[in-house]
């Protein structure tokens, strides 16, 4: 056994979460007398303001160097006790929580004598853990005020202007000769009729008087190192020139690829059969009736989900399985435009909406509205059996059939044919290599968790934001830009990171450099370094996150996590089940 | 094989478009009513009978030998009626079938309401010979040319007499006049009531409490489209009139199926039918407010249970 | 198969009356006609919104069995007035097929 230690136990009631299942006074009472226990007590509430301040009084008076709080998840109070015992002159690394709510009064609420049994063990595990704990200090990195924003469409641009206005200098990069990505091409935007045109035209008129703010087009980003708050990043110009930039955050924005259908996918190819942007394009050029090839346009049917919502099967083995989010309400909109023309012309247009579900989802339901009750025909139909598009004696036909007639097959005959294409992840291969940034089965830039940590990726200090994330609709694409922005804020704004020490750590005597935890490690943490003339691992501290993955595959147990240590673990085993040994 | 549609709207539009009527009576059976009643004729406020009443006993008649054409080769022989209609007016035929006792019936009614208004004290005349009929029927089946001539005709007819208020007594003719007209007629602005109305309005009182049970059928017309629904009611519960509601009441009556009868006659008697189950199930005494839905239940009631006019009932309760 | 009559489609689009965009296909209308025919009137009024014009003329007799009485319009939650557009129906088949005004 290690030296003697002076910690304080501390059970809590939780006000009868864990009391009324778990004998709490018999928990600390059993306790009390281990020779590394100085203070052994139960408090109704242990994370209320006058617990605390009893506790931080006496870590004071007795000195405590450890301490053992039993109560709810880590999740939701660790860093409750960790700012507690920062206040009391105590390491926050030394501070060890034991959660006996979530662990053990809540699932044995059929077993009190046992559940008190089991919250014994698990407190004497606390305790064994910390009694070998160390004290440690966070790891803290100089941020660089500067950032790289790749991809100039209207996610990148909006959020380069919201990062130069906090005062940050800004790279905007764009790969294209142009900005503005795909909203130079769409048109009238529902339900505000913005054109795509004038909302670029106005992000790049105040890009272009922003001090902060260096664009560069047909550029691209072809190497990076470095860690959060301090990247090294070199992008190349064009004529062969590079540039070698310093950023403290990367903000990636780099956008989607629209769906092209496979040859024979709803009639593609054949004539009269277009995709929804050229559809659009032709809407905004007339001056008066709809004319295609000559021939006046008086039936016009949509499909909507192509290359989205799929299914796997013979003709589709990579499906994209996910909803494309814009079509609805583009197609809904556009509806609407073309009730427009038809007012202006007088000449009606018969509209076919052949849709599996409307998804004009939150304020933008008066779309759909607007567009049936201007006379737009909408016909569901069912991925089993979807809409059939031919042509038969130079007549566009779509067959289909309507569930609203239980089914009834009916024939369409069009003269246009509208696919409302969806959305596919951009091919950036170059870019891929550098970032390594992790994708999602749907092959969109991860983030860590949709709702609990979008816009961060697993490489810290890297953010991503709009379609290169997932389909999005311009206005959703615009709040994830500024939703990085805000990430990126919060960290440079402060000019210095704090990150867990709770990371891996190399013996380099007993490392030999085998190279498996390089293979384990998805953060790129691990590196090989020459100690004299020995080959080792070594960590990035400020890249490694501490999961652990290096761990298990070490064959000589030359790493270990610190706050998980090996004699730590074996301790804690040791320790809960000290009651059994003893009988 | 049912009643060829096309060739029986053919007859009613010739009908309308030659005779001023979708079924043409003699002006003998349309103003006998009024008989000994001194209506002035003419005058700002008029008492419009849309020969709805007068019709009951002619369509009861002709109707009985459509449905026995239902279902029979003859019906085959449709269009050629239509063809010789255009030449003799066929239904005149059909009026000398008509029963003596039902006409009667009908005319007393009519007399009735005319009494009451009277008796409220409301000063009206009366169109005689130069009345005609609304067009609602054609105005139902969607002949919209020749129904969009008549209501000109009949709006017309309005201007030449002076005409500014129309006291109507048939749901049918209230909304006729009062709903499509203003639709077919630019600036037809000829003020249109129920007589219901006139009488709920007049605050007329009742000479006799009358302690008796009905059971009320609602048109469809006044309920939904009309909004008559709590006069008759006010008019009958002031005589102490005990109402019998049916399931299927005020805005949500049943159809008494009346509508089907010229095209459909059988499928119209099983709607009457099933509204006379209904009725009878909430109780006896049936009073309707509508020639056409009078006519109907009686005939679905096949004896089984009284249905009346409410007129009658307030002819009794207000001593006319 | 059914084809969809560019006709009546634009017909029934253009006109005034015919108004059932508002239609979200409950079926209450048709619950409580007392005709009780499937087809009146939520069935009907999709083949004329969709253009069926066969399928119309194949519905002749049930457009002219319509009582008009409004059973359904009294109780449609999208306020579509169904008699109305019983009405305009009877208009174009009177004009279409009966040649009849």
């Amino acid at each position: 056994m290690a030296q003697k230690r002076r910690i304080g136990v501390y059970v809590c009631y939780c006000g009868g979460n864990i009391s009324d299942y778990v004998n709490v006074e018999e928990v600390a009472e059993a306790v009390r007398n281990d020779p590394n226990v100085i203070v052994s007590k139960t408090h109704m509430f242990t994370c209320s303001d006058a617990a605390q301040q009893e506790i931080i009084d006496e870590i004071q008076a007795e000195k405590l160097d450890g301490l053992v709080i039993a109560s709810c998840s880590p999740k939701l109070h660790m860093f409750t006790f960790r700012g507690m015992s920062k206040r009391a002159d105590l390491n926050q690394y030394q501070y060890v929580h034991v959660n006996l709510r979530e662990q053990c009064s809540w699932v044995h609420t059929n077993d009190k004598t046992g559940a008190t049994k089991k919250g014994i063990s698990m407190v004497r595990a606390g305790i064994a853990k910390c009694v070998l704990t160390v004290p440690l200090n966070a790891i803290r990195i100089e941020t660089k005020p500067r950032v790289l924003v790749v991809g100039a469409g209207v996610s990148g641009m909006r959020a380069a202007i919201s990062l130069a206005d906090m005062g940050l200098a800004v790279f905007l990069i764009e790969r294209e000769a142009e900005v503005g990505g795909w909203a130079l091409q769409t048109g009238k935007m529902g339900p505000e009729a913005q054109e795509g045109t004038d909302v670029v035209a106005k992000l790049l008129a105040r890009i272009n008087q922003h001090e902060n703010i260096m664009l560069h087009t047909q550029a691209e980003v072809i190497g990076k190192s470095g860690n959060i708050g301090d990247f090294n990043v070199s992008v190349r110009l064009p004529g062969d020139e590079s540039l070698s930039l310093n950023v403290g955050a990367i903000v990636v924005t780099t956008g989607f690829e629209p769906y092209t259908p496979e040859p024979d996918e709803f009639g593609w190819n054949a004539p009269g059969v277009i995709p929804l942007k050229d559809f659009r394009q032709m809407l905004a050029e007339t001056d008066g009736s709809l004319v295609y090839n000559g021939k006046p346009v008086r039936d016009v049917a949509f499909i909507y989900c192509v290359g989205s919502r799929q299914s796997k099967s013979e003709s589709c083995t990579e499906p994209n399985t996910y909803c494309s989010r814009y079509c609805c309400m583009a197609t809904t909109y556009t509806a609407t435009l073309l009730h427009d023309l038809e007012k202006k012309t007088g000449q009606p247009v018969n509209q076919y909406h052949l849709y599996r579900d409307v998804r004009t989802y939150g304020a933008l339901e008066p779309l759909y509205e607007k567009a049936r009750t201007g006379g737009a025909i909408f016909l569901r139909w069912d991925p089993s059996d979807p809409p059939k598009v031919s042509t038969e004696a130079g007549q566009l036909t779509v067959k289909a059939k309507d569930h609203l007639l239980d089914g009834e097959e009916l024939e369409i005959g069009a003269d246009l044919v509208v696919l409302a294409t969806g959305m596919r992840p951009r091919e950036n291969a170059t870019l891929n290599d550098v970032l390594k940034i992790p994708e999602s089965k749907d092959g969109f830039y991860n983030e860590i968790h949709l709702k609990l940590r979008p816009v961060e990726t697993m490489i810290d200090g890297v953010f991503i934001a709009g379609t290169a994330q997932g389909p999005k609709t311009l206005a959703e694409s615009v709040a994830s830009a500024l939703a990085a922005v805000a990430k990126t804020g919060g960290l440079l704004m402060k000019g210095y990171v704090d990150l867990e020490p709770l990371i891996a750590k190399v013996d380099p005597d007993k490392c030999i450099w085998c190279g498996e935890c390089l293979k384990a490690c998805p953060y790129g943490a691990i590196e090989k370094i020459n100690v004299g003339e020995k080959e080792i691992a070594f960590v990035i501290e400020s890249m490694c996150k501490g999961a652990g993955p290096c761990v298990p595959v070490c064959p000589h147990d030359a790493i270990e996590i610190e706050g998980f240590r090996d004699d730590q673990i074996v301790a804690m085993i040791d320790a809960s089940i000290k009651e059994l040994e003893e009988k | 094989m049912p009643l060829p549609t096309k060739d029986i709207l053919g007859i009613l539009a010739d009908n309308l478009n030659q005779r001023k009527s979708v079924l043409p009576m003699s002006e003998a059976k349309t103003t006998r009513w009024a008989k000994g009643l001194d209506l002035p004729m003419g005058g700002k406020t008029i008492i419009y009978t849309g020969h709805m009443y007068q019709l009951i006993p002619v369509i009861d008649a002709m109707a009985g030998q459509m449905s026995k054409l239902e279902d029979t080769p003859i019906t085959k022989m449709m269009g050629l009626g239509r063809f010789a209609n255009k030449f003799v007016n066929m239904t005149f035929f059909m009026g000398l079938l008509a029963s003596k006792t039902e006409q009667a019936d009908y005319d007393r009614m009519l007399r009735n309401i005319a009494l009451l208004l009277k008796k409220a004290g409301v000063d009206f005349g009366y169109l005689y010979g130069e009345e005609m009929y609304s067009g609602a029927l054609v105005y139902d089946e969607g002949i919209d040319g020749s129904f969009a001539k008549h209501a000109q005709r009949v709006c017309d007819l309005f201007k030449k007499h002076g005409v500014t208020k129309v006291i109507t007594v048939d749901p049918h003719t209230t909304h006729t006049l009062r709903t499509a007209y203003p639709q077919f007629v630019d600036g037809f602005d000829v003020e249109v009531k129920s007589y219901l109305e006139v009488l709920a309005e007049s605050g007329l009182e009742p000479t006799q409490q009358l302690d008796e049970a009905l059971t009320l059928h609602d048109s469809c017309l006044y309920a939904r489209q009309e909004g008559v629904v709590d006069q008759p009611r006010e008019l009958l519960g002031k005589a102490g009139v005990k109402m019998n509601e049916p399931d299927l009441c005020r805005k949500n009556t049943h159809c008494c199926g009346g509508p089907l009868e010229s095209l459909f006659p059988a499928e119209s008697h099983r709607i009457a039918g099933n509204r006379i189950d209904q009725l009878k199930e909430a109780g006896e005494n049936i009073t309707t407010m509508c020639p056409i839905c009078l006519v109907g239940l009686r005939k679905a009631a096949k004896g089984t249970v009284q249905v009346n006019d409410i007129s009658d009932t307030l002819a009794k309760a207000y001593g006319v | 198969m059914p084809k969809v009559s560019s006709k009546l489609a634009a017909a029934v689009k253009c006109s005034e009356e015919f108004n059932a965009d508002a239609c979200m296909h409950c079926g209450t209308c048709t619950a409580v006609c007392p005709m009780g025919y499937e087809i009146l009137p939520r069935k009907l009024f999709r083949y004329v919104q969709v253009g069926l014009e066969d399928k119309v003329k194949e519905n002749i007799s049930s457009i002219y069995s319509c009582l008009l009485c409004g059973m359904c319009s009294e109780n449609c939650p999208a306020e579509v007035n169904i008699p109305e557009n019983i009405r305009f129906l009877r208009k174009y088949i009177n004009e279409n097929e009966f040649n009849l005004s």
